[in-house]
Parts: structure tokens; sequence; C-alpha cells
């Protein structure tokens, strides 16, 4: 309004202006010249300024030009009817003129309104195919919808067949929409045209009052298929634009559900692989001991051996006994961490017996390789959980004893540090190969060169990870400059010296 | 053959090796063992054996490929050992030259039976090839393309004969689908494996004493055939 009077106040002074210069300094009398100039100011001004404003100049300049330059001068009479035509020929110029003006203004603002628009729908496209699924994903969406738009309220209402409608909202204001409404919008939006060409207007879209706010609902479409509603208010944005915009979001909606559909069906597929690694894997290793242990059995049911093949025989079974306890062992294990239930309980140890415990457990397969040894004194104390680490280092040692070669000694050294309790496995085999060091904790992951010519299930090192993770500790594997690889585990506890009269 | 017959066990599983290696010097067999392909084809080529008993999953070279270099130079009977639920490695091996296969675990009994069986096979293929052939009560005349059972005919259309020819002539071995499917009604029938189901019925119907419990055209189910030229009682 205050901007509205200044302009007022400024068209009416420019015609005030054009009037004193021309009748008394300038002398001008020849009314072509007077008319022209005044019909420049109402251009100007119905260019700039609002058209009542347009208006009340022309009537201004008009009065002015009769007053101040149509015979007889300084009166409102006019004395040649011919003045009279030149009168209203100049007001009625200057009131088309002002008017076309305006016009050729509004559609410029118009044209500027939808290229604004038609900027922030392209930058939310953009944004829309840059978003990723997940959780928030379509709670993300309406905030991008909100800071696009500059809209002090989105919602986006999805019908969900289970539980009635799922609402993601996003601004400053927060409304409460009635599901029924929803409801009844969605249904009449489903069962209508997109654009009645006929009425040109967007049928489906809705306006609904809540709190004294116009809430405008528009339907997401897919082609002709409704998929939810749009809900934006605090801000009027144009039916086309809406419709555009309620296009986008089912869009982006559509490709969220896809993305998840994908996500899903990529993790049945691992799933799946993880499957057919373990029955593969399984299969490999309960054959060949069952078949060894049935031969070797049958054997021993012949006449035919001596006392040192029927010892041997018997070894077999043994040994190819130990190794299927070992593996099922390995399965109760992974089963156990795939079920979050390995249980951990802290209690002083001897790092030392540790590594005794895990050389106990894979002695078999470590036979009459050299394991050197270097352990902190035995009155250095450490509190974790014993067993569990144990377990982990056994697989380490299994590991280490199974990738080098026959003869070659495995080293390993504890120490007792601020980070806890940290164990290294060497061992002077081949090493790991750098294509493999990514995924050799994997579950059934199995080295390259190591399939085939090495049995096992590669489930060991996956089983180390998993029960240190439950102890919060860590694994690692790297290849030493000298040749070998080296496995590290730091599992986090306090440390302590045993008393004396202990 | 007069001197005991020569194995080649190649696996690499030593257990599988110290258990089986025994089993086969306590009946006679003298016995050579390769833990590796490399290994196993320098023995074939060095010091031929008369049979090889191979496991797939080698650690250098795949069995199925051992397999088709002996058969490049050799005819050594070669009994594949493989796992249960690998049909199409044992598929592959037995389309690549192996004869027979044993799946694992096995019990002694069914390797020594497989062994036996290709051993004396080798016997009779020392026979001069002949017109005709005899297994069991059946006589198979190629010249004259007829069967006779003692001193009756039996009838064969062209197909039925086509098929126990083919099996005839590769006696106890384990013909593939895809191998006979080839032979009888050429390659562009190798995957229309209803062809076969049908005419074996009728084969069955026809040469067996009874079909339901087969003793000539014996079923390696999703492998193939074998016409077994003695009667396990099984």
């Amino acid at each position: 309004m205050y901007l509205d009077l200044l302009q007022l106040g400024g068209a009416l002074a420019a015609v005030a202006a054009v009037t004193a210069t021309y009748s008394a300094v300038l002398h001008v009398s020849n009314a072509t010249t007077v008319a022209l100039s005044f019909l420049l100011i109402v251009l100007v001004v119905s260019a700039v300024s609002r058209l009542w404003i347009a208006v009340v100049t022309s009537v201004a300049a008009m009065l002015c030009f009769n007053f101040f330059f149509l015979p007889p001068v300084g009166t409102f009479t006019i004395a040649d009817p011919q003045n009279w035509i030149a009168l209203f020929a100049f007001l009625a110029v200057a009131l088309v003129a002002s008017n076309l003006s305006l016009l050729a203004r509004t559609r410029a603002d118009e044209a500027m309104a939808r290229r604004d628009e038609v900027a922030r729908l392209f930058d939310l496209s953009r944004d829309v195919l840059l978003m990723t699924d997940g959780q928030e994903a379509l709670s993300l969406l309406a905030r991008l919808i909100a800071r696009r738009f500059d809209l002090p309220y989105v919602a986006i209402c999805l019908p969900r067949e289970s539980s009635g409608w799922e609402v993601a909202t996003a601004g400053q204001l927060s409304l409460e929409l009635d599901r029924a409404q929803l409801e009844m919008t969605f249904a009449a939006a489903s069962r209508t045209l997109e654009f009645d060409a006929q009425r040109r207007s967007y049928v489906g879209h809705r306006t609904l009052d809540i709190g004294g706010q116009a809430v405008a609902l528009v339907p997401l479409r897919l082609g002709s298929k409704t998929v939810g509603l749009l809900a934006s208010a605090g801000r009027t944005v144009d039916p086309g634009t809406l419709d555009a915009l309620g296009g986008v979001a089912a869009i982006a909606i559509e490709r969220l559900e896809f993305l998840q559909e994908r996500k899903a069906a990529e993790l049945a597929r691992q799933s799946e692989e993880l499957k057919s690694a373990l029955l593969a894997s399984l299969g490999h290793d309960l054959r060949t001991p069952l078949t060894a242990i049935r031969v070797a059995a049958t054997n021993l049911q012949g006449s035919w051996p001596d006392e040192r093949a029927r010892s041997e025989q018997t070894d077999i079974i043994l040994a190819e006994v130990e190794r299927l306890a070992r593996l099922f062992q390995n399965i109760l294990e992974m089963a156990r961490i795939d079920a979050g239930a390995v249980s951990t309980e802290r209690q002083w140890t001897q790092p030392s017996q540790i590594i005794e415990a895990a050389r106990a457990q894979v002695e078999h397969t470590i036979g009459a390789r050299p394991v050197e040894i270097a352990a902190p004194p035995p009155d250095v104390l450490v509190r974790l959980d014993p067993q569990v680490t144990a377990a982990a280092v056994a697989h380490l040692l299994e590991n280490a004893a199974q990738y080098s070669p026959v003869g070659t000694p495995i080293d390993v050294t504890a120490t007792i540090g601020d980070e806890g309790l940290r164990i290294t496995v060497r061992d002077h085999g081949p090493g790991i190969a750098a294509s493999d060091l990514p995924r050799l904790f994997d579950r059934f992951f199995r080295g390259v060169a190591a399939k085939g010519r090495v049995s096992g299930t590669g489930m060991g090192l996956a089983i180390a990870r998993g029960l240190l993770a439950a102890e919060n500790g860590q694994v690692w594997a790297e290849n030493c400059a000298d040749g070998g690889a080296r496995f590290t585990i730091v599992v986090p506890g306090e440390q302590k010296k045993m008393e004396e009269s202990a | 053959m007069t001197s005991p017959a020569r194995i080649l066990l190649v696996d690499d599983e030593p257990s599988i090796q110290r258990a089986v290696i025994p089993l086969l010097k306590s009946r006679g067999y003298e016995v050579d063992s390769a833990g590796t392909g490399a290994d196993a084809l320098r023995i074939v080529f060095s010091h031929p054996p008369d049979l090889i008993v191979l496991d797939l999953g080698l650690p250098d070279i795949e069995g199925t490929e051992v397999c088709r270099r002996v058969r490049e130079q050799s005819t050594v009977p070669i009994i594949v050992l493989s796992a249960r639920g690998s049909e199409a490695d044992k598929v592959a091996a037995l389309d690549l030259g192996a004869d027979d296969y044993v799946t694992k675990p096995f019990g002694p009994e069914e390797l020594l039976a497989r062994i036996r069986v290709w051993l004396r096979r080798l016997l009779s293929d020392e026979r001069v090839e002949t017109g005709r052939i005899t297994i069991g009560d059946l006589t198979i005349d190629y010249d004259r393309r007829r069967l006779v059972r003692g001193n009756d005919e039996i009838r064969l259309t062209p197909k039925e004969f086509e098929l126990l020819a083919f099996l005839s002539r590769n006696p106890d071995r384990v013909l593939t689908h895809r191998a006979i499917l080839k032979e009888v009604w050429g390659p562009n029938a190798v995957d229309q494996p209803e062809h076969l189901w049908v005419l074996v019925a009728q084969l069955r119907k026809k040469i067996e004493p009874d079909p339901s419990r087969p003793r000539y055209l014996i079923s390696e189910p999703w492998v193939g055939y074998r016409l077994a030229t003695e009667h396990d009682g099984s």
C-alpha cells in the first residue's frame, strides 16, 4: 500500500513536472507534443505500477492537458470542439495503453512464475533421481518438495493395504489430515481423468480447510494409475504445477519401491548364494570323511589286515571323526553367531592359557608343526572371555596350519597394552593374494589359489571374526614383508599384575 | 592277463588313499596312487595302468579334463568318483570318456564290484569282434539286425534295435542320455530325453523278464542307461 502511494505520488509529480516545464519554462503550446509527453508518462507508469495508478495518472494528465494547454488556457472549458476530440482521444489512448502494458507485464510475470516453477520441478526431479532408498526415504521426499517449492506444509499420503494410510510430512506447519477425506479424494481421483480438456481444469484436485488453512490435495499419478495423494498448504501453487509435482513425486515413489524391491531381491540372492556355498562345502567336507570312515571300517571287518594295517585303519577313522567333529563345531559356532547367541563372560586370564587352549583345540590340524609362542610373563593378567578368545585364536592357528607348507613353523605372540590383549599368528607360507584380502573374513570365502588345493569350508575366519565381535574385539590380516601371512586380533580388556600372595 | 591288474587311484584326500589302497591290495591288485591330475597323467603315460579310479575334485586339473586327456591316447577303463548331487559332473566325465562312476560316500563293495566288471570286460574285449554278441539269454545279431532269446526271435522296431545295439556295443558302460539321443536320433534330438524314456519303456517290455525290475536295461538316475552283462540280483 505504501509502495502504491509512493508510485502514485511519483506519477503525479512527473505529470506536474512536465506541466510546469512545458507551460512556465519552455512555453510549449503544441498540443501534440504535450499529449505525447503525457502519454509517455502514463505508459511508463502502467509498465511499472498498477492499473488504478495508471488510470489516476491518465485522468490527472488529461486534466492538466485541458487546464494548462488547451485554449482557453487556465480553465477547464474547451473552446474548440476539435480539442474535445483530442482530449478524449488522449484519455482513451492512455487507458488502452496502460491496459495493454499491464497485460503484457502480467504475462511476463506469469511466464516468470512458470519458469520458476519449472526450475523448481527440474531441481526436484534431480533431487529425486539422486535419492537412495531407506527407512526415511518418503519423509526425505516430502522434505525435498517442501524445500524446492518453499511450502510450509507438504504431506505424501499413500494408501497401504495393511495399515490404512502412510503419511510422510515435512515443513513447519503441522496439520492433521482427516483419513476419511483422504479416502474420498483418493477414490474420486482414481475414477477421473487426469485433465478435463473441456473444462480446462485438473480433475481430482481438491482443497480442504483444516484449521483455517487451505490444504491442496493432488493425486499422485503414474500414467492413469493413482498411487496416492500429495497435500500442500501455506503457499498457493499453480494447479498445473501441482499436477506435474504430483507426477514427479509419483515417479519418485515408484523408483523408491523399485529400489527396495531390488535390494530385497539382492538380499535374497545373497542368502541363496550363502546357502549353496554352505551346501557345496558341507557336501565335500562331509563326504570325504564319511567315505574314508566307511572304507576303513569295512577294511577292519575283513580278515586280511595285519596288526599294523589295523592300527592304520583305526587311525584313519579317528582322524576323520575328529575332522567331522571340528566341522560340526564350526557349524554350531556359525549358527550361534548368526543367532547372536555368543555369550561372553569376562574373567582374569593369563594370555598363555588362551594360546595353549587354542592350540589344543586344533592339535590335529597342526600335527607336528613347530609353534613358537611368545607370551607375557604368567603374572600378567587380562580380563576377557578366555573361551571365546581361545576359540577365535584356534581358527587362526588352524588357518595358518592349513595354508602354509607342512613343517614350517607358526609364530604366536601375545602382548598386553592399553588396547587390551593383542595376539598375532604368523605363518611362513605363501602369504595372502592381494585380491583375496578384502573378502578374507567373508563367510564361505575361499582364497582363489586355495580353492581345491586345500580342503576347507571358508567358515573358520568368518567364525573368528564373529566370535571376536561378541567381545568387541577385532581381527585383521596382512602379509609380512619377509613372507608369510600375519593375522592379528585385539580384544579390549583391563590388565593387572597378579599379587605375590595369590 | 596273467600278472595282477594294476589300478591307478587318483584322489587328493590322503585319508581316502590310506583307506582304499590297502583295500585294493588286499584283493590282489597292484596299486599306484596320485594326488594330482598332473601326477596321474604322468603315471598313465609312463606306466600304463589296467584301470583308473579317478576323483573328479582334484586340486590342479579338473577331473573331467584328466578323463579327456587320458582318452586321447588310451582306452583304459576309467571309474569316476564323484559326489551325489553333482550329476552334471558325472555326465561331463562320461561324455569325455569315463566308463563308469561310483558316488561318494561309497562302500568298498560298490567300488570293488565296479572294478571287477571293468577288469573282466578288459579280458572279454580281447576276443575278436564278431557280428553277434550274447548278453545273458539274449543274442544280438548286428548283421541281420535280429534279437534272439533262446530259439525265439524278439521283434524290435528299427529304433529299438539301434538303441539296444548302441548299448550292447558298450556293455556295462554308462551311456549318458545325451550320447544315446545323439546316436539314435541324431544331434538335433539331444535336448528331447522324452523320446528316450518312451523307447526304453518299449524295449524293456520286450526284453526284460520283469519290466518293472529291469535286469538288462539299467537306469542310472539323471545320468543315463547301461546294459548290464551280469545279473547282480539286486
